[in-house]
């Protein structure tokens, strides 16, 4: 395990992989949609293509994976691809290629519980974002309908363009939305007059409405009583955002009250599930499987998630708990396999989430989970 | 946590281990006692109410008139009986603390064992009389009043003491009850998960030497943060000492009563210094394993476990081949003095930790300033080598950083910004700059600097953090004659 001083890498093999040929086909993979499943076969064959890219346009990467003695021509699961820890990108841009002609950088707000630097996502082509988040969301929150009223208390992207929801929600409302009022500001205050109206006018005409926020918003709006009963068949998209334990699961309180407050079913609440070092995302079924077993999370099948033992790192059981790790092709132009600190089991291929993993209690005088590392 | 019964493979239950000493008369709470499910210790604790704890600090108050007579050498005479049975290999006190001690604390069975050897050593009646010794000019001025420079005066204990103390490092709890018996204060010790059993054993042994002196004792554990058992004691204690992160004692602070006496041993971060001197071979090997030897003892859970080790520049060994020397050396002692059980919060962290610190490496592998990490693998010994800014990283078993230094005067200013935190700096090399350099340090917080064997087991009369252990407990008394 022990790094060899002076080692010099060796150079990145000349046979380049072409990104856009790569995105073209990771976009028609997408485009088919959430229902068709992915063989292991396939899945993999494009896992190995996407690390084999990453590798010769991530030097970083590449010599981090020749120390594990991993390199394409020696690994043949998508497994042995060398995971990376969420907290590196608080450290580096780990993207394949110039990282100056990326198309946006995504900043990480509150996903820590730790100080330091924020973490951020290179994303070299957001077309590749797009394709990856929209079959999802319209899977699980529009099933049923093409277009929807948006009501949003997370803010526009144009108010927070480093934030990956706001863009992610930004893209779904250009193709979903039938009209969307962004109701918060950059900082999350909410614009009472604007939500008002726009409730009222959904109210008047029966128009279903998406509402969309994160739980801290969804708390907020509670507590200043903005929010009212919404028209039949609309929907509300909670995701994770508590202010330092982001992406702490909404307790069944939170969705109690809303529901009581919007009058929209509690099983027409979709959890989303995601985080800005991952390009996809993960939801609860309520809407677009209501017939199944409510409880946790489906990914989408360009993803693949693991439960790994916290000490060993070894793949767990189905069904046990351990801390998890995405694979998810979509992360194509940065690094796809992602070790996260977020506790979880997988079973029949669904993320049960438990939240972040965190100390029976705080052990003493030498705090353990003190920040880890430097600032650069 | 990852395991459905929680408790570890092969445990049995005959193992469960009552987490409660109590004085007589105070009697059990009415709702059956508690197992704890999580984490490594399987520990059976009292649902406590605050009723309940509300008489068993009746019962202490109650043995302080008893206590008040006995000489304060009877006390180191009975106390320090306790702390010599931890000591003797053939005694079955012993061999009940290490069978249930790497449970409870998670450490391996050999750090086990050097724990209970460093902590105990203080816990006997030389050790306590030293105490005494160091703490007042005259130790019997804890029995009357005594006459020193022309002032007569008496040092009085708490009537009641309220210890909360964290479960890092075994051991501590014990060193904690000690401190205000020895002062005839009659003594509610809540200890941290994972530093129960000592406190437990020491309490039950003191039962059978002097049960007048247990019965101002009670040791009573509950899961932390339980407000309304911890109100109760907060308010009926004389004096509060509460051992922990700033967090946990801030929230102890913020209920104590204004007029109590409270004692904050708060969050403590530890360095190490290596200046040139030490870095000349074969100096520097040993050095190296002094220095790893330092952070290893309590998995570095002590506030006086070094996470920061400071290298000069200049000597014959770089501070990158230093580095180099305190991997070799973790390794080597990961044989003797075997890794514990990190639990899942920190195993993560470590992970987190190695890949990012991997990939910065890798981000400039081979410049002369780049990052170096080694590793144990399984085995949590963690070395870092950079040029970065000061801030430590999180105990992880053993992990430091190593940073290379232009000239340890320049230590002082670099340690600035840890002022309220600083407690040891553990040094070697310094010559006949340690002195100079040590005062500056302790201008700028550093409250102990000492050779990094002597680094884990401080001295019973320690200044513990820069304070006195005993002094910060007495209240005194002065007798003014016409």
């Amino acid at each position: 395990m022990t790094l060899s001083e002076g080692a010099i890498p060796k150079k990145a093999r000349t046979a380049s992989v072409d990104f856009d040929a790569l995105a073209t086909d990771l976009v028609k993979n997408f485009s088919a949609g959430i229902e068709l499943p992915r063989s292991d076969a396939e899945f993999c064959a494009l896992a190995l293509r996407v690390f084999e890219y990453q590798f010769v346009h991530n030097s970083t990467y590449q010599r981090y994976s020749e120390r594990r003695g991993v390199t394409p021509l020696t690994v043949s699961a998508w497994r042995d691809v060398p995971l990376v820890p969420t907290g590196a990108f608080r450290h580096l841009d780990l993207v394949a290629g110039e990282a100056d002609s990326v198309e946006a950088v995504f900043h990480t707000s509150g996903t820590s519980t730790r100080c330091g630097p924020p973490g951020r996502h290179l994303i070299p082509r957001l077309s590749l974002y797009r394709a990856s988040l929209l079959p999802p969301f319209k899977a699980h929150l529009l099933p049923d309908t093409d277009e929807l009223r948006f009501i949003s208390l997370i803010p526009s992207p144009t108010e927070l363009p480093r934030s990956s929801l706001s863009h992610m929600v930004g893209v779904a409302a250009e193709v979903f939305a039938s009209d969307v009022h962004w109701a918060v500001d950059g900082t999350g205050v909410i614009d009472r007059e604007l939500l008002a109206a726009a409730l009222h006018a959904s109210s008047a005409e029966s128009r279903p409405v998406l509402l969309l926020g994160t739980a801290f918003a969804f708390v907020h709006a509670l507590e200043q009583d903005v929010l009212g009963p919404l028209p039949p068949g609309s929907r509300i998209m909670e995701t994770g955002g508590f202010k330092g334990r982001s992406r702490e699961v909404a307790s069944v309180e939170l969705y109690g009250a809303l529901s009581g407050t919007t009058t929209v079913p509690i099983d027409h609440i979709v959890n989303e599930y995601g985080m800005t070092e991952l390009q996809s995302q993960l939801y609860t079924t309520v809407l677009s499987e209501p017939t199944l077993e409510p409880g946790g999370h489906v990914f989408p099948p360009w993803m693949r998630v693991r439960a790994l033992d916290p000490s060993t790192l070894e793949e767990l059981e189905e069904g046990a708990e351990g801390l998890l790790a995405f694979f998810d092709l979509a992360n194509a132009g940065s690094v796809c396999h992602v070790l996260t600190e977020d506790v979880g089991s997988v079973r029949r291929g669904r993320v049960h989430l438990k939240g972040r993993v965190v100390g029976a209690e705080p052990r003493g005088c030498s705090r353990a989970m003190d920040d880890l590392m430097a600032t650069r | 946590m990852f395991q459905s019964d929680g408790r570890p493979h092969g445990y049995a239950m005959s193992h469960v281990f009552d987490a409660w000493v109590l004085p007589p008369g105070a009697g059990l709470p009415n709702a059956p006692s508690l197992s704890l499910q999580s984490g490594a210790t399987p520990m059976r604790y009292l649902d406590a109410d605050p009723d309940w704890l509300g008489r068993v600090l009746d019962a202490l108050v109650d043995s302080r008139a008893g206590l008040a007579d006995r000489r304060a050498s009877d006390l180191c005479a009975a106390l320090g009986s306790v702390g010599e049975r931890l000591l003797d290999p053939h005694d079955t006190l012993r061999m009940k603390a290490l069978e249930y001690l790497p449970a409870d604390s998670g450490l391996s069975t050999e750090m086990a064992s050097v724990v209970l050897d460093g902590m105990a050593r203080d816990w006997t009646e030389d050790r306590l009389r030293s105490l005494l010794d160091a703490e007042f000019a005259d130790a019997s001025c804890l029995d009357g009043f005594v006459e020193h420079r022309g002032r007569t005066s008496m040092a009085m204990g708490p009537g009641l003491s309220f210890q909360v103390v964290a479960g890092s490092v075994p051991g501590v709890g014990v060193s904690a009850l000690i401190r205000s018996l020895l002062l005839k204060s009659p003594t509610l010790l809540k200890p941290g998960r994972g530093d129960s059993v000592l406190p437990v054993l020491f309490a039950s042994a003191l039962h059978e030497v002097d049960p007048g002196i247990a019965a101002a004792l009670a040791v009573v554990y509950w899961p932390g943060g339980s407000e309304a058992l911890e109100n109760v004691a907060l308010r009926r204690a004389d004096a509060i000492v509460a051992y922990g992160g700033d967090e946990t004692v801030a929230a102890l602070r913020g209920r104590a009563p204004v007029t109590t006496r409270f004692v904050a041993y708060h969050h403590r971060t530890s360095v190490g210094v290596v200046g040139v001197e030490a870095l000349e071979q074969p100096h520097a090997t040993a050095s190296a394993a002094s220095v790893a030897s330092a952070v290893a003892v309590f998995d570095q859970r002590g506030c006086v476990s070094p996470r920061l080790v400071f290298v000069e520049q200049g000597g014959t060994v770089s501070p990158r081949a230093f580095a180099s020397l305190l991997a070799q050396s973790f390794a080597d002692l990961e044989s003797e003095l075997p890794s514990g059980v990190l639990d899942p919060a920190e195993a993560s962290a470590l992970h987190q930790l190695r890949g990012t610190v991997e990939l910065i490496a890798a981000s400039d592998a081979g410049s002369e300033s780049g990052a170096q990490i080694h590793h144990g693998g399984d085995a949590s010994w963690t070395v870092i080598f950079d040029h970065g800014p000061t801030d430590p990283v999180g105990c992880l078993g053993r992990t430091v950083r190593v940073i290379p230094l232009m000239d340890v005067e320049k230590l002082p200013e670099l340690l600035g910004r840890l002022g309220a935190h600083l407690q040891t700096v553990g040094a070697a090399g310094l010559g006949d700059r340690a002195k100079k350099l040590a005062s500056s340090l302790g201008r700028a917080g550093v409250s102990r600097v000492v050779p990094f064997n002597q680094v884990p087991f401080p001295p019973p009369w320690w200044h513990h953090d820069g304070r006195s252990p005993l002094g910060d407990l007495v209240h005194w008394i002065d007798l003014e004659s016409a």
